[in-house]
């Protein structure tokens, strides 16, 4: 799923790791998320907004194929 | 709770459970050639690497449960891994001692299977994720 995370992380200028702590997750996990290997759980989705301050969907964008326009 | 926080619990736990292990089965493999022990007491023997196992696989459920969703998804995929390197081994093995009188196989030898292959697979799952080992 693509996703701003990296940049809303390098906006704050904070690395992984603070992130990760910040999120109450591993650094390996922020990384996977920003490389598109890994789709965040909702709620754990819900706290990167909450952190962020913005909606999930100003984050993650869905890509699947089949999305209904808007 | 931090991923090192939770590695170090159950280190806490799974080294000591595998101390008593290894040292259950070297001892009553001793005590089966070198004292007539009647079979109860040997059965009674036998339940301290039992014991020890069970320790040790709580230690993994308690740490896939400590850890992330990311890294709990890592370990899973491990342990399937692990439970699948058993299946094949096990199949495998008992198919060609059915068939072809391969010598037989001890099941003890399964628990030492499913950790190698769950080992294997966590660093090979972890390093293609971008973790470090």
């Amino acid at each position: 799923m693509k996703n701003k995370l990296k940049a809303l992380r390098a906006e704050r200028n904070w690395s992984q790791a603070v992130l990760g702590e910040k999120l109450g997750v591993s650094r390996q996990t922020v990384n996977a998320i920003e490389a598109r290997r890994y789709d965040p759980s909702l709620p754990l989705a819900f706290r990167i907004a909450r952190l962020f301050a913005c909606a999930i969907e100003d984050i993650f964008e869905d890509d699947a194929p089949g999305k209904p326009s808007a | 709770m931090t991923t090192e926080q939770a590695t170090w619990r159950y280190f806490y736990v799974f080294i000591p459970s595998m101390i008593v292990y290894t040292a259950g089965v070297f001892g009553i493999t001793w005590a089966v050639d070198h004292l007539a022990l009647p079979a109860f007491a040997l059965c009674g023997l036998a339940a301290i690497p039992i014991f020890a196992i069970l320790c040790a696989l709580w230690a993994h459920w308690r740490f896939i449960t400590e850890i992330d969703e990311f890294l709990r998804a890592i370990q899973i995929n491990a342990v399937l891994f692990g439970v699948a390197g058993v299946l094949v081994v096990a199949t495998g093995w008992g198919t060609l001692e059915m068939l072809a009188d391969a010598p037989s196989l001890q099941v003890f030898w399964l628990l030492p299977i499913f950790w190698a292959a769950y080992a294997a697979a966590a660093v090979v799952i972890t390093k293609r994720e971008g973790g470090v080992f």
